[in-house]
């Protein structure tokens, strides 16, 4: 009996330590999971199926004018590829019947009174399920005040201002499945406080709206807590869309940094790295948007070289280790040849990164919508407040039911040229890009190391709801 | 040179060489208002036209040069075209219709473009005898800003000696003038006006085409510069060459020096700036009241 009774102890001590050492994405309640996905085949982003009636529908509230035209497509291919997918698997059952998804673009021209009215025309005129936004946190702000007037749920994949989620500006109908800014912030100083510990010189330049300055908050708070030894050297934010960062780089260079941190997003990404290193400015530039390859492709190989990029999705090492992840990669990438205008560049040949971070979220919301079985915004709240859903590469995300941020695991990745870039992209043809650096040695930064802050002031507010 | 120094002179030339590119833009602007009396809302979206054309130009011949010939005289063609056989139908209409037709044209254009070109960023690189830097005096600044100063330059006083030492100058400076008078006197306006359009976009062109390396070429490239250069006409005076190269340059010394020295205030300098003149002088540094 006692042999039994040690026996048994050994059996529940081991599988307590199984347990423990399990990694959270088995602990998930859902995940993506590619051997579900429908037939692909006909995916064409120039010629999208789109289907109409009675649909789920989800609008992408985005610049499809102006200088951020670019941005709205990135946006759309990213959710009408899921939306197609599903759309191939029949659809997905809500409400007791099942229905197709259909992506409406909604322009707002980056100018919010026009983002207000185009969020209201979605939700009163289209009748839209879900507002998906955007490239600018002013504007998200405002699709946000629509979402919660109108009872809408709204998804936050691109627009990353924690401000958007304060006890300000919450709103129990929207959802920030993007990282936030103190995410990209300390995530940036916890890599090179923590893990690289060499450069000890960084300047600040960011776009001079609520992002920018959001996301150089993110970063001095992180180097205060991961890297007191760090020096500011400099500071600056620039108007959004800027013509000439000369004089803004000639300033860098007269601080003498070690390294650029900004969150810029293109065009002005493309304007200063293009102009940077016209004016042999060669430091590196810790980013979390310079990743768009044609204007990679513009400065090269070598002035690309040494980008650090913050990612919101990848994984620690090799990009693909798993069947599962080469069926998803080649979904997309084996039908890009046939894409024409605008999705005929190299923005859009892997249908990772960026894209691959959008394209995740809006899988993880209709996941949801259809555990919740409806698309009624309260049973899309009750499902979504406090899920885990684990994506493509197994990394988990968790939908903090406070604030609705999601804690996420982050990835660094150092540019490299396409010689050295196998080191993640394991499969043929063993680079990303051949004409200019990219991915090469990448690191996970836990998601506990870079958790979204969260407004004290939300747990008084959320407990009187 | 010290370090502070060569800050200082690097940013007053970053200053120039952008107050130049909005002299070869803002001219074309101010040269068909003052003759014509047309407010060319579509000039910004030919100085973006001409960057695509020499993205195009370039991807075809792989040739820079050919690009800074050919896409420039391309979109002088179109304007003359436009001016031909649109602008002149409306001038009749006044100034409303003028302005609602170049409205329409910087749509069309600017749709035509997401069609040709797509709506991302295209690169066009600087050709390999401008890459690099020039060093001098301890000041390190790079060889193609210095060409778009030089172009600029070069471009200013062709247009003077044209204006100023030529017949052609002289009528067109009449017509400036008094159109009225000018036509009296047996000489064909029309062409005249038709010339100076096409002058004032292939000026935009070349704009277009010297600002393409640097800034790259999307659909958003008008409204980038375009505001600016309408500021450089307003406030140097319509119709004043001399008032847009004086003004181009101030506005860009004022971007580069107020990003240095007062960096948040820099993006409404040129507008502080802009509503200092207008009290004092609302038709512009060298505007003349009609």
């Amino acid at each position: 009996m006692k042999g039994k009774k040690w026996l048994l102890s050994i059996v529940v001590v081991v599988c307590c330590i199984a347990l423990l050492g399990l990694s959270p994405a088995m602990g998930a309640k859902s995940k993506f999971d590619p051997s579900k996905m429908g037939d692909m085949s006909d995916l064409d982003l120039s010629n999208p199926v789109i289907p109409t009636g009675d649909t789920i529908k989800i609008a992408i509230v985005a610049s499809f004018s102006g200088p951020a035209a670019a941005v709205g497509d990135i946006y759309f291919a990213s959710v009408q590829s899921v939306a197609h997918d599903y759309n191939k698997r029949g659809g997905i059952l809500v409400d007791g019947k099942k229905k197709l998804v259909q992506v409406i673009k909604a322009n707002h021209e980056s100018k919010v009174p026009i983002a207000k009215k185009v969020s209201e025309r979605m939700v009163l005129q289209e009748k839209v399920d879900v507002l998906w936004g955007t490239n600018g946190s002013h504007l998200m702000k405002v699709i946000n005040q629509v979402a919660d007037k109108y009872k809408t749920i709204a998804v936050s994949a691109a627009a990353v201002s924690d401000e958007l989620y304060d006890a300000q500006n919450f709103s129990r109908y929207s959802f920030m499945t993007s990282i936030s800014t103190s995410q990209v912030g300390r995530g940036m100083a916890y890599y090179y406080g923590q893990v690289r510990k060499k450069e000890t010189k960084f300047y600040i330049l960011c776009q001079d709206y609520l992002f920018g300055h959001s996301i150089a908050g993110g970063f001095k708070a992180g180097l205060k807590e991961y890297y007191p030894d760090a020096e500011l050297v400099g500071e600056d934010y620039h108007k959004l869309f800027l013509t000439d960062f000369a004089p803004y780089l000639t300033k860098v260079k007269a601080a003498g940094a070690e390294v650029v941190y900004t969150g810029d997003w293109i065009p002005d990404a493309a304007n200063l790295l293009v102009q940077a290193r016209q004016m042999g400015l060669d430091l590196p530039f810790a980013n979390l948007f310079i990743n768009n390859p044609p204007f990679l492709q513009q400065v090269g190989i070598e002035g690309t070289d040494g980008l650090v990029h913050i990612g919101q999705i990848g994984s620690d090492g090799k990009a693909f280790k798993t069947e599962g992840q080469i069926k998803y990669y080649k979904a997309w990438n084996d039908q890009y040849p046939k894409w024409k205008k605008p999705f005929d560049t190299t923005t859009y040949e892997h249908g990772t990164g960026t894209i691959g971070a959008y394209r995740m979220q809006t899988y993880w919301l209709l996941d949801v919508i259809e555990r919740a079985g409806s698309t009624d915004p309260e049973k899309i709240i009750k499902v979504w407040e406090n899920d885990t859903w684990e994506d493509v590469n197994g990394t988990v995300y968790k939908m903090r039911g406070i604030d609705h941020k999601t804690e996420r695991d982050l990835f660094i990745e150092l540019y490299v040229p396409p010689e050295q870039q196998k080191e993640s992209m394991n499969i043929e043809p063993y680079y990303w890009f051949k004409d200019c650096s990219n991915t090469g040695p990448s690191y996970k930064l836990p998601a506990d190391k870079v958790t979204p802050v969260m407004d004290p002031k939300l747990k008084d507010i959320r407990k009187g709801s | 040179m010290d370090p502070v120094t060569a800050m200082y002179v690097a940013q007053g030339m970053h200053g120039l060489a952008y107050g130049m590119i909005l002299f070869l833009l803002a001219s074309g602007l101010t040269l068909i208002f003052g003759m014509m009396g047309i407010l060319n809302l579509a000039h910004a979206t030919f100085f973006m036209l001409s960057a695509y054309l020499c993205y195009q130009v370039i991807a075809w011949t792989g040739s820079f040069w050919l690009a800074l010939l050919i896409a420039p005289i391309v979109t002088g063609i179109i304007g003359v075209l436009l001016e031909r056989f649109l602008l002149r139908k409306v001038h009749a209409f006044g100034h409303i219709g003028e302005l609602i037709l170049t409205v329409g044209v910087s749509l069309v254009i600017l749709e035509s473009v997401k069609v040709f070109w797509g709506t991302e960023s295209l690169p066009v690189q600087i050709p390999n005898v401008l890459q690099g830097l020039v060093t001098a005096g301890g000041l390190d600044y790079p060889i193609y800003r210095l060409f778009i100063i030089g172009l600029s330059l070069v471009i200013l006083i062709v247009l003077m000696l044209i204006l100023y030492k030529t017949r052609l100058g002289m009528v067109v400076r009449a017509a400036v003038s008094d159109a009225d008078m000018v036509d009296a006197l047996g000489i064909n306006v029309p062409l005249v006006f038709m010339l100076v359009f096409g002058v004032g976009t292939w000026m935009a062109g070349v704009a277009g085409v010297a600002i393409a390396p640097i800034l790259t070429v999307f659909p958003g490239l008008a409204d980038q510069v375009g505001m600016d250069a309408f500021i450089v006409v307003v406030v140097g005076g319509f119709g004043s060459l001399g008032g847009a190269l004086l003004v181009a340059i101030i506005c860009g010394l004022l971007n580069s020096y107020g990003v240095q020295f007062v960096s948040q205030l820099a993006p409404v300098l040129m507008y502080i700036f802009m509503a200092i003149v207008l009290v004092f002088k609302p038709m512009g540094l060298f505007g003349e009241r009609e």
